[in-house]
């Protein structure tokens, strides 16, 4: 045996330099052309009318997405209402309660396949459940759609979230006489807590950015969200729209759109990385 | 087959129970029993870590535990306060009698048995919470106590913990922030503020520097006046100063327990006189 040599294991190094660097390059030149093309062609459609005025028929000039963008918001912040607390309990129980019971383990795995299950079937199913036997799209189906799209993604960071919480932190709140529910809310929840809020930013951010959920249920609407019983109008479903109109008008709103749902969800994702650096931080 | 040891009975009146320092005491038989142990045995599944432990373990002094690693100090010790059970797996037979209750029975309220018997782990584990709030949990939670009592009740504690002087002025920071074996001692706090009458450490001063130790060492010392201690150490020198009975485990069963002094000079078993020479462990 002889002690490896320093040009060997320089060698070694710059080989994996060689093949690593490009791959990551790549990566980052693909995000920065999506961004340069959507920023380069969707800016200039922001203009404050976008954000605050009514569609205008097709051929006008004008008007903006108002509708949409708060038919987006509404049915998004409905879905988190309604995914992340299931999602929450679930998580815990996943985690807290049942960890080798055989229902956990069918959860677990139920779990998993709805999370690789394309959203398109979601938005079918929604649409089998909620629209056909009421006879029309509502933005209440499409936030259903989209919550059953959270739950999840929720469910499993929390999982994960509690586990990462140590053994030894529940056992001193249970050695103390405390009921395991008031360890789980009081303590473990807080100690996890910036995994949970991070794990719920991450889960709402993709759902954001979803199409075909919306497009069997939510559809769409030219006019303001006033029920959520009626079709809604919401950016994804306009953006689909509105490209594949013969109106530059509208394709150049469909870019506005799409910069601002692209932005939106980069400033959630930048967000929940913060959460997680404040976290690490305070560690 | 281990017989049960005859009961003990108190035959000085209290007063004359004078305390001795640790290491001075060479009897435990006029001892008041605070846990009473007889015929555990404990399984983690199918592995059988525990074989017949009995034990009195005697009342407002300090009891050491040592032994070899995986000899079954932790697994013993948490068959005390129950806290086992949160695993399903987990399964204790045989009687713990905590003040002549047994405390496997299904009948003990686990809550006042937990409140009764205070726990101190290995790493410290303040909660995410200011150093205040780590104390009063347990204090809102077994009492129904006004601001100014439960202030005071941390006040208190912390003092006991000897943590009071170096905390006082910044009670509403985050417990993560203080050094390891303040946070141990905050622990201890915690634990002393909803008045156990017994406390089990587990190897409370393996994970935190020397002189943090000598001071929980100290504490540990002061708190003999008032509670009974079960302190697990792999530590000969810290039993031997600290304790005023120990008890030697080998592969899950007891050894020999005695007076601290007298197991450190003349144990009757030649494995105990092995693993306190350092022939093994
Ligand atoms: N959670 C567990 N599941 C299965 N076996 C366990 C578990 N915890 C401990 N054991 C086993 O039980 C035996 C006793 O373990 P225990 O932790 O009580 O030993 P210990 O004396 O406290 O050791 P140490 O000094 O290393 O802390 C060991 O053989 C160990 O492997
Ligand atoms: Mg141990």
């Amino acid at each position: 045996m002889r002690p490896r040599s320093r040009t060997e294991r320089r060698a070694a190094d710059t080989a994996m330099r060689v093949a690593m660097v490009p791959a990551a390059l790549i990566g980052i030149a693909v995000l920065a052309w999506i961004l340069w093309e959507v920023i380069a062609r969707g800016i200039g459609a922001l203009t404050p009318a976008f954000f605050t005025e009514l569609p205008t028929p097709p051929g006008m000039e004008g008007g903006g997405l108002g509708n949409a963008i708060l038919g987006t918001l509404l049915m998004t912040f409905l879905a988190a209402l309604l995914g992340t607390p299931i999602g929450l309990l679930a998580g815990v129980f996943l985690c807290e309660f049942g960890p080798s019971s055989r229902i956990a383990t069918v959860v677990r795995f139920t779990t998993n396949l709805l999370m690789g299950t394309p959203s398109i079937i979601i938005g079918i199913f929604v649409y089998s459940v909620l629209v056909l036997p009421f006879g029309r799209f509502s933005g209440w189906a499409g936030a259903v759609a989209l919550a059953i799209l959270i739950l999840p993604v929720v469910m499993r960071t929390t999982e994960d979230m509690l586990n990462l919480v140590p053994d030894e932190l529940r056992e001193s709140g249970l050695a103390l006489g405390a009921p395991r529910w008031r360890v789980t809310l009081g303590i473990i929840f807080r100690a996890a807590r910036t995994g949970l809020v991070t794990g719920v930013l991450l889960a709402v951010a993709r759902v954001s950015g979803e199409t075909a959920p919306l497009l069997f249920t939510a559809l769409n609407s030219f006019y303001w969200p006033g029920s959520l019983s009626q079709p809604t109008a919401n950016m994804t479903v306009t953006i689909f729209n509105y490209a594949m109109s013969p109106y530059s008008d509208w394709q150049a709103k469909a870019w506005g759109a799409s910069l601002l749902i692209t932005v939106s969800v980069l400033a959630v994702t930048v967000l929940a990385r913060f959460v997680i650096r404040d976290k690490r931080k305070r560690a | 087959m281990i017989m049960a040891t005859e009961e003990r009975v108190l035959v000085k009146p209290p007063s004359e129970v004078a305390k001795q320092r640790p290491g001075e005491i060479e009897d435990a038989s006029w001892l008041p029993v605070k846990v009473k142990v007889r015929n555990l045995n404990f399984h983690y599944g199918g592995h059988q870590a525990l074989f017949d432990n009995s034990i009195d373990i005697p009342a407002s002094r300090v009891t050491a535990i040592i032994g070899p690693s995986g000899c079954g100090k932790s697994t013993h010790i948490r068959v005390y306060n129950r806290i086992f059970e949160i695993y399903r797996s987990h399964k204790a037979k045989g009687t713990v009698e905590i003040d002549g209750e047994n405390v496997l029975s299904p009948a003990t309220d686990i809550l006042k048995l937990r409140k009764k018997v205070g726990m101190i782990f290995q790493r410290p584990t303040p909660f995410p919470m200011s150093i205040f709030n780590n104390v009063a949990y347990g204090v809102k939670l077994h009492y129904r106590a006004s601001r100014g009592e439960i202030a005071d009740r941390v006040e208190d504690a912390l003092k006991r913990g000897a943590l009071w002087d170096e905390v006082k002025d910044k009670l509403g920071e985050p417990a993560t922030a203080l050094s390891g074996g303040q946070q141990q001692r905050l622990c201890i706090a915690r634990a002393i503020a909803v008045e156990p009458e017994l406390i089990l450490m587990d190897e409370p001063c393996s994970a935190i520097d020397p002189v943090a130790t000598s001071k929980i060492e100290d504490l540990i010392e002061t708190l003999r006046d008032n509670y009974t201690v079960v302190l697990v150490t792999h530590n000969m020198q810290q039993a031997a100063r600290v304790s005023d009975f120990t008890a030697f485990f080998y592969k899950g069963r007891i050894v020999e327990f005695g007076a601290t002094k007298k197991i450190f000079t003349n144990p009757d078993s030649g494995q105990t006189e092995d693993y306190i020479t350092g022939r093994f462990g």
